[in-house]
Parts: C-alpha cells; sequence; structure tokens
C-alpha cells in the first residue's frame, strides 16, 4: 500500500516536473540516516528521491506560505505541488480562506493515507499514532491528484478521550501539569516554525519593538507563548500534531489545541478546514449571530 | 586513580551536595536533563545523551545582570548576588570540550564575560566517559572521543571493577579527596570509537564555496526554528533587555536580563532603521555553519562544534550537520 502511494507520488511528481506544470514537488525523502524528512524536488530526473511510508509525518503546507503566495516583487510565484495527507490538506484549505495560499498556486498530490505510526512503534508492524487512530479522513477534502487506494476506515469514535484526564483534574491540577511540561520548553519555537497555522511576520513572544513578552526563558513566558498560540489557532488547527513532533523537548502541546477544537467544535460545529466553502468561525463575523455561552 | 562502587560514588556526591549544588542528569517528566539534585538517588547514572548539554549553568538561559530601584529621585543600582560554588556531575567529554571552546569565545579577549568567569569559576567538572559513540555523535570527528578527559576536572569511566576515578587539575583533586575509595593500578576500559567520521575543512575553504547554490538548497527544508542553537553546546548569543517590576506608589523597578538568543531568528541580526543582513533563512543557517567552522577558528584559534550530535537528533526537519560537513568537502574538492 505504501509503496504504491510512493510510485504514484514518484509519477506524478516526474509528469509535473517535465511538463513544467510546478516549479518543484514538495514531499519527503529518506536522509543520510535513514529518517525521512521533507524534500524539494525541482528536476524530473530527482523524483525518484521521494519516498513515502507511515513515518512520513511532516505536514509540508508550512512551506508553501513561502511559494504559494504572492510575491511582494510583484511577480508571478512558482507553483508549487505538494504531498499532502487528509489533515495536510485542511491546513492548506485553512490558508486558502486566509488568503496566505493561492488554490491555483498549487498542486496537491493528495495521499489516501493509513495513517502515521506511533513515534515509538516506527518500523515493521508499529501501531498507529493516537492521533490517527481516531482520524476518520482517508482521502484529502480536494486534491489534483490522488495517489493510493483509500483504506478502510476503522478510527475509533473520537470521545476526547486524550482530553479526559485533564478535564477530570481540578484548575490547579491542570495548572501544575503545564507548568511541569512547560518547566522544560527551550523556546525554540519549533512547534510554531512546523506549524501552517502560525505564519505572522513576526510572532508576538518575538516582538522586541514593542516588546510584549520578555526574552527570559522562564515558565511565565514560555506559559504565555503557549497559550497565546494555541488560542490563536482557535478553530483554525487541523490537528496534524506537527508541533507535537516538532518539539525536541516531547511537550504534548497539541492537548491545547485539541481542548479549544472540541471548545469551537461544541460552539460552530465546525472542524478546522473541513468545508471547502465555509471559512472559520473565528475569521467571520456575522451580525445576528448569537452564540450559547 | 581511584575506584569505587556506585554505592560509594553516591555516598560522595551526597556529601559534596552539603556544601555546594550538584548538577547532574536526572529525569525530567520523562526527558533527561541536566537539573540541580538534592539526593543521589535522583541521578541517573546509566544513560546516553542528554537533550540538552549542562551549558545553561555556565551561561544561563536567563540571567539578571542588574536591578534597579527608583524611589522618588534616588536610584539605586543592585547587582545579584553571586551564585553558590557547583559541581556538575556526569558531563560527557564532548559537553566539557564545549565549555573549552566557550572559554576561547568569551573569556579569550578582553574584555572578558564577567558573568560567564565567575561561574567556571566556581564549577567544578566530573565528567563521565561514555562507552560509545551514541546515535548522531561524531566527536571523534572533532579531535576527541567518548573517553576524552582532557577538558574535565576529575575524570570517571566504568569498569568491570566499578567506577574509576582520576583527577586532572586542583578543583578535582580536592572533591576527590572526599571520596572514601581504594587506590588502584587499573586503567580505564578503551571506548568503542566506530561512528560516523567526517572531515572539518580548514576556513580557506569555507571562504571559497560561500556564495554556492548549496546553501540555498540546504535551507530549503529548514524550518527557521531556535532548536539546533538552543541545543547547541556551543552556541553563546544572547540578548539584553530591561524588563519592568511591578511596583508600588513612588517607586519603580527594572531588572537587567540577558537571555540565550538565537541567530536562526530573523530579527537576530536587524539593525536600528529596520535593515537586515541576513533577511533570508538560507543566510542565516549558512552563517551558523559558518560561525562554527570558519569564523571561530579564524578569530579565536577553534573550531566551535564538538560533535555532540544534538543538532541532528533536535533538528524537525532532518538537517544533518555531519551531512553538510560532507557536502562542503565535496565542494571544496571540486573547487581545488
Amino acid at each position: 500500500m505504501n509503496h504504491e502511494i510512493q510510485d504514484g507520488i514518484r509519477i506524478r511528481a516526474r509528469e509535473l516536473l517535465s511538463l513544467g506544470e510546478v516549479g518543484c514537488v514538495i514531499g519527503h525523502e529518506r536522509g543520510p540516516r535513514g529518517r525521512v524528512r521533507p524534500v524539494f524536488v525541482h528536476d524530473a530526473g530527482d523524483a525518484g528521491r521521494l519516498v513515502w511510508d507511515q513515518t512520513c509525518h511532516h505536514n509540508l503546507v508550512v512551506y508553501l506560505r513561502d511559494r504559494a503566495a504572492p510575491s511582494r516583487r510583484g511577480d508571478a510565484p512558482l507553483r508549487a505541488g505538494i504531498v499532502a495527507r487528509p489533515c495536510d490538506v485542511r491546513a492548506l484549505n485553512v490558508l486558502i480562506h486566509e488568503g496566505q495560499v493561492a488554490r491555483d498556486q498549487v498542486f496537491v498530490i493528495g495521499v489516501a493515507c493509513p495513517g502515521m505510526l506511533a513515534e515509538e512503534a516506527e518500523g515493521a508492524g508499529g501501531s498507529l499514532a493516537e492521533h490517527c487512530r481516531r482520524c476518520k479522513e482517508r482521502v484529502p477534502l480536494f486534491y489534483d491528484a490522488l495517489v493510493g487506494e483509500p483504506p478502510p476506515v476503522d478510527a475509533v469514535v473520537d470521545a476526547w478521550e486524550d482530553l479526559a484526564e485533564l478535564e477530570g483534574s481540578t484548575p490547579g491540577e491542570r495548572l501544575a501539569f503545564w507548568i511541569r511540561e512547560f518547566d522544560r520548553c527551550i523556546r525554540c519555537y519549533a512547534c510554531r516554525q512546523a506549524c501552517p497555522g502560525c505564519y505572522c511576520f513576526e510572532c508576538l513572544a518575538e516582538q522586541v519593538d514593542p516588546q510584549w513578552v520578555s526574552i527570559a526563558h522562564r515558565v511565565p513566558q514560555k506559559a504565555f507563548f503557549h497559550v497565546m498560540r494555541a488560542y490563536h489557532l482557535a478553530g483554525r488547527c487541523a490537528e496534524c500534531h506537527a508541533c507535537d513532533l516538532a518539539c525536541p523537548m516531547h511537550i504534548p502541546l497539541s492537548l491545547l489545541n485539541r481542548k479549544i477544537a472540541k471548545e469551537v467544535k461544541a460552539l460552530f460545529g465546525y472542524t478546522a478546514g473541513a468545508d471547502p466553502t465555509i471559512p472559520p468561525p473565528l475569521a467571520t463575523f456575522r451580525k445576528d449571530e448569537e452564540l450559547p455561552l | 586513580m581511584k575506584v569505587a562502587t556506585r554505592d560509594a560514588l553516591a555516598r560522595w556526591l551526597d556529601s559534596v551536595m552539603v556544601q555546594r549544588s550538584v548538577i547532574a542528569p536526572r529525569r525530567v517528566e520523562g526527558e533527561l536533563l541536566y537539573r540541580p539534585v538534592r539526593s543521589s538517588d535522583d541521578i541517573v547514572f546509566d544513560f546516553e545523551r542528554t537533550a540538552l548539554s549542562p551549558k545553561t549553568y555556565l551561561l544561563p538561559d536567563t540571567q539578571v545582570v542588574l536591578e534597579v530601584e527608583k524611589r522618588d529621585r534616588a536610584v539605586t543600582l543592585i547587582e545579584p548576588e553571586l551564585g553558590r560554588e557547583q559541581v556538575i556531575f556526569g558531563i560527557r567529554p564532548c559537553d566539557a570540550r564545549a565549555l573549552r571552546v566557550l572559554d576561547a569565545l568569551l573569556l579569550g579577549r578582553t574584555p572578558a564575560d564577567a558573568y560567564y568567569a565567575e561561574r567556571r569559576e566556581a564549577t567544578t567538572l566530573v565528567g563521565l566517559a561514555c562507552p560509545q559513540l551514541w546515535d548522531d555523535c561524531f566527536c571523534s570527528s572533532l579531535g576527541s572521543g567518548p573517553d576524552d578527559g582532557s577538558a574535565v576536572d576529575l575524570m570517571i569511566c566504568e569498569a568491570e571493577s566499578g567506577y574509576l576515578l582520576s583527577a586532572n587539575t586542583e578543583k578535582g583533586k580536592v572533591l576527590l579527596e572526599q571520596l572514601e575509595a581504594e587506590e588502584t593500578e587499573q586503567a580505564c576500559p578503551a571506548s568503542e570509537t566506530a561512528g560516523a567520521r567526517v572531515a572539518v575543512r580548514p576556513p580557506e575553504e569555507w571562504r571559497a564555496v560561500f556564495d554556492d547554490g548549496y546553501w540555498l538548497r540546504l535551507a530549503e527544508r529548514c524550518l527557521s526554528c531556535h532548536a539546533c542553537t538552543y541545543v547547541c553546546p556551543t552556541c553563546r548569543c544572547f540578548d539584553v533587555r530591561d524588563d519592568t517590576i511591578a511596583s508600588g506608589p513612588g517607586l519603580a523597578r527594572f531588572r537587567r536580563l540577558r537571555a540565550w538568543d538565537s541567530c536562526m531568528a530573523p530579527a537576530y541580526r536587524r539593525i536600528a532603521g529596520g535593515h537586515n543582513p541576513r533577511p533570508d533563512k538560507a543566510q542565516r543557517l549558512r552563517n551558523r555553519y559558518y560561525c562554527k567552522f570558519c569564523y571561530s577558528p579564524l578569530d579565536f584559534d577553534v573550531v566551535a562544534c564538538v560533535g555532540c550530535g544534538r543538532c541532528i537528533a533536535a533538528c524537525p526537519v532532518g538537517i544533518d550537520i555531519t551531512e553538510m560537513l560532507g557536502e562542503v568537502a565535496a565542494l571544496a574538492e571540486e573547487r581545488s
């Protein structure tokens, strides 16, 4: 199954590049240590570098903000091809709604996604990552080409079980939990940089003129940054877990995003990027709207 | 050389803790980090690589350098109290060598960095040899090795008979005297040095490839996060800013902080007026490598990389410094 996907990606990439349909194809390759990593293929002859398996967890949509947005100099942006799973495409959909990426500048090589393997279970016969176990999407919302056969949907019902423990604890316990977690944060911003939804030209947490947040690497600054980021992603987080996977200190950041996603779902019946026509609720203003707050 | 059991080592560390802070590897929410320990029970003796080096205990991620109190018209400057004497137990040879690099960069010129100098003076390094190179490690390519005890005050290796300890400096001797252990004629077993070998090219060859298109290709996948710089034991850049502290009527208080900064951030190099000489991530990534392998050797006579491999492990998108070194070597060959 993974081989079919890989072959499909290579064939499509070769075709797009040799026809000049795109300037590059963003996919995955195997690095010198055997781990997969993002790759930019510019020549049809290099399409063979592209690989795909269930460890290709990077959300490559993050790279489109540099490539498929209108250029500041006014020249036409290079059209890019991108390998994208269903969650990646939802992140892309959010960016398109927000005017960050032009749909016609992207050729989406959609992957019929069997889910990613849990990090500790990578290798043969590993089990699916927790967030992939509850995912019901096998085919991306939209694509220009689809690779792979959609696997059967046997997702567990999303009962928000991952949140149960924190929701069941007292505010004091929750605070203690997050202080413990943020204590080891190194303010490296890998979570933010790996996130397609975080595209501010200058992050408020790093702005120096005016300076909103102290440069101290201490829990209050770290907590402020993470909580702020979570709120800025309300109704926009595609739950791809790129933040968790990018964190060198293994902080379970997506718990914050999941909690807010649950609230947004309850209030607006909305899942980030799940519909090509409905814009994100927090980017929408309706005069007559009343919320059950 | 002395030989001691794990229990004797633990008792010794517990006695050292009475007088000084002891920093040692411990598990923090599943992550292995150097942290202050209050009991030897918290110390992890058998470990591979810690997520971070103990750099923060000499060049703190956050340091108060000055407090200012203004009451009406009277201004008082308050210097922070000096920290306690500290022992870093279980420092790996690479991280100890990284402190030698920091010495060259921060103390090698006048004026020396007074804050770093104070911490360095107050610190005794107790090294623990690695039995082998771990995944991603390449210390043996940088003139060192997993059992290199040259940069610590007291070196420990594990042998079949127990832990073997030898002092290299006065500081190390003072500490070792407190340990109840027998003298031995044994020598440390040589560590396994098989692992990645890479060649580090001389600065003039780096200069020749500065404008190569390789740097753009390399940086395509870079996310421009700060992970590589903050996990690096030799990256030492910092920012200095003043924070306002909440205070009462008639009283104003400020705190001057210095905190780690990263050359990977777009704003790092921005200057007054808004100009930025390194606006693109490729320029920033290239600069980081040139700082380590070209500028530091030229300006301070030291290669600012010790081969700990942490940047390889921490990079969310698989940028590999050893692969880069290989590419630079190949490019330099092509040009010569």
